[in-house]
């Protein structure tokens, strides 16, 4: 009875000495301002390399779309600061607005730079991550992506887009080829050589297939990495927009038939064609796989202007997807499942580029009021989107994130790219 | 035998007295209740329901001519950049003039007239002063920004419960309009964050302390709360009976995405 009483006086004293708890939601999700200075040299040979390595780290991170990466011309810090965190005063990078630093150090030996990239929280004044990694002299540009990579890792638990590759046509004289590169359009290799090549994808283990005209008329040609470029069997008539199924095992493909285009679905080599679409005088186009690989987005124009559509891979359950605009073309599946990029004509005759919403068909604008914007394509983890953009002149790519934010050109020198396709 | 009636009514003589039982009861009675109350609300609690609002959208439509609705969307033209937060105002009811004199200003007593800032004045008692003094300013102009949202407010709200809540929801509000979190945090994680900060305000609403109570487990979004809260503050002074409170116990803010 004497508990009782004690605790039935004590209980709401209890009560009284606890502090209220207020819930608050509603976070506005923004890029993590992010310090970078100039990597730390130790050497001659990490001097060398110092530029090229951080011009590719920047656009890295710049382009992710999930830093917002600070001016070094407001950083107040001292530029010999070291690379630990004993050394930093973290209050100059808290002045600047930084949360968070990234001090990276180089050195090279003999024909080896060594690169090591420290993440700092400015709040906690904390060292939270720690990357090292050596590549060949000559591999800077990879030594930076290696080390992007490995920060975007462990902040988003996903891997980043900046190991990926991209193709892309590039026109010169009357020809067009195409071209893979990084993803930033460093290291880029022409795969064909004269000729109008098309309409490039990237398949598995390096493998790039194309719509070329060097038969005469176009035929679709599938070139494994370091090999030679083959024709697919059974091209028709002209066959174009091959695309690569997300486990590599199959190809989506167009082929103009008298006058109707239809879609075809194989087998990576192009083995047991099967055609998926049946509409007499309509034109089935630039099929895009779904991520798990059992739908298909196309264009057709079987209600009179070009729209987006999906349907299951085997051809049926076709519906419309898109009621906004009259010439809707060149759709996209994002990785994530949720939204199809595409290439849309406006009310002002400008192409630009918008998502719609698989399941929703909701539409939401990319691209506005700069050039004419085409031809989307995300980036393997569907954060990113690569496109041609013509705002600067001539056809060039850009990259932006998927909500068409913090648009960029790829530091190509003033180079034309079309029809870009992006994979790990 | 009987007893003269006089001494039946004296209140020396003993009889036999029902208090014992009285006050058995009594104890029974209450124990039997709290027994019942406690065993009533244990099955009546249920699961927390967490009472999380959906986000609530909305845009007013400008007068003009509706746009085809088969026509492409467009982008808005941006809006202005919101207007520099300022602390929100103290009600006035909650600052009557305190009989001794404080250290810290509170919004309805005169701020001591400041002597110019001179070269060299720079300690940290003074720049609080300062900062305090000029929040004062702000807080003058309260009259005409009282009335915003009042709407849901209780129109006699006096009573010491609705004040405390009131505060608390100036606090939220404060609190969220710096609740910046990186968008480098993974989608598949935001749903599972919950993280609790436990501040303490002093009397003119200044953060005394403000320490992650419970982690969420991700460090950013750790960072990102705490740095909420210093960004929000100072707040404004708090009302009366919560002053104390605030200042001991302190509260506790719940985050979540």
């Amino acid at each position: 009875m004497k508990a009782l009483l004690v605790s039935l006086f004590l209980l709401p004293l209890a009560a009284l000495a606890q502090a209220p708890v207020i819930q608050i939601s509603g976070a506005n999700f923004r890029p993590l301002p992010l310090a970078v200075p100039a990597p730390v040299t130790v050497d001659d040979g990490g001097k060398k390399a110092s530029a090229e390595f951080d011009e590719t780290l920047m656009f890295d991170l710049r382009a992710s779309g999930i830093f917002q990466v600070l001016d070094r011309a407001g950083f107040t810090a001292d530029p010999k600061e070291g690379v630990t965190a004993g050394s930093i005063n973290f209050s100059r990078w808290a002045d600047v607005g930084a949360e968070s630093l990234v001090k990276v150090q180089l050195g090279a030996e003999g024909g080896t730079l060594r690169g090591e990239l420290r993440l700092f929280n400015v709040g906690t004044s904390r060292e939270d991550f720690k990357v090292s990694h050596a590549t060949p002299t000559a591999e800077t540009r990879q030594l930076a992506h290696f080390l992007a990579d490995a920060l975007y890792r462990h902040l988003t638990r996903e891997s980043s887009p900046f190991l990926s590759r991209i193709t892309f046509v590039r026109k010169s004289g009357q020809n067009r080829d195409v071209w893979v590169a990084d993803w930033d359009g460093a290291n880029a290799r022409a795969v064909t050589s004269g000729g109008i090549n098309l309409l490039p994808a990237l398949g598995p283990n390096g493998t790039v297939a194309f719509t070329s005209y060097r038969r005469g008329r176009p035929d679709l040609f599938i070139q494994p990495a370091g090999g030679e470029a083959k024709p697919l069997e059974n091209s028709g008539q002209m066959a174009t927009g091959i695309s690569f199924s997300p486990d590599g095992k199959r190809i989506a493909y167009a082929l103009a038939e008298g006058e109707s285009t239809q879609l075809y679905v194989a087998n990576a080599d192009g083995s047991s064609p099967k055609r998926i679409t049946e509409t007499p005088y309509g034109i089935n186009s630039s099929p895009a796989w779904s991520p798990d690989g059992k739908r298909l987005a196309f264009v057709s124009n079987r209600g009179g202007s070009p729209q987006i559509y999906v349907m299951n891979a085997d051809g049926s359950s076709a519906r419309r997807l898109t009621f906004q605009g009259n010439y809707n073309q060149t759709p996209d599946w994002s990785p994530r499942g949720d939204l199809i990029a595409f290439t849309a004509r406006d009310e002002r005759n400008a192409f630009d580029l918008f998502t719609v919403n698989a399941d929703t068909g909701k539409i939401t604008r990319l691209t506005q009021d700069q050039g004419n914007n085409e031809e989307p394509v995300f980036s393997p983890n569907g954060r990113l989107i690569l496109f041609t953009s013509t705002r600067d002149g001539a056809p060039r790519l850009y990259v932006m994130t998927a909500d068409g934010n913090n648009q960029l050109p790829l530091p190509m020198e003033k180079v034309s790219g079309l029809t870009p396709d992006w994979a790990q | 035998m009987t007893l003269h009636p006089a001494v039946s009514q004296s209140m020396l003589a003993a009889r036999p007295s029902r208090l014992g039982l009285f006050l058995g009861v009594s104890i029974a009675g209450h124990g039997l209740l709290l027994v019942f109350g406690l065993l009533y609300s244990y099955v009546t609690s249920g699961p927390r329901v967490d009472p999380n609002p959906p986000v609530i959208k909305a845009t007013l439509v400008r007068q003009g001519k509706p746009r085809d609705q088969k026509l492409l969307p467009r982008k808005e033209e941006l809006p202005p950049p919101p207007k520099e937060v300022k602390a929100p105002p103290a009600p006035p009811t909650q600052a009557p003039r305190p009989p001794e004199k404080l250290a810290v200003p509170v919004p309805g007593v005169k701020p001591e007239p400041k002597p110019a800032p001179q070269k060299g004045d720079t300690s940290a008692e003074d720049r609080r002063k300062r900062l305090f003094g000029a929040f004062d300013k702000t807080s003058k102009k309260a009259p005409d920004e009282e009335l915003e949202g009042a709407e849901d407010g209780d129109p006699s709200g006096d009573s010491a419960t609705a004040e405390g809540e009131r505060y608390y929801a100036l606090l939220s509000t404060q609190v969220r309009r710096n609740y910046n979190v990186a968008d480098t945090i993974p989608e598949a994680e935001r749903m599972y964050l919950k993280a609790q900060v436990k501040m303490r305000l002093g009397r003119a609403g200044e953060v005394l302390e403000a320490s992650l109570s419970n982690a969420s487990g991700n460090d950013q979004f750790d960072a990102a709360v705490v740095a909420a809260v210093k960004k929000a503050s100072p707040f404004s002074p708090p009302p009366d009976h919560l002053r104390d409170p605030l200042q001991k116990h302190g509260v506790v803010l719940e985050f979540r995405p």
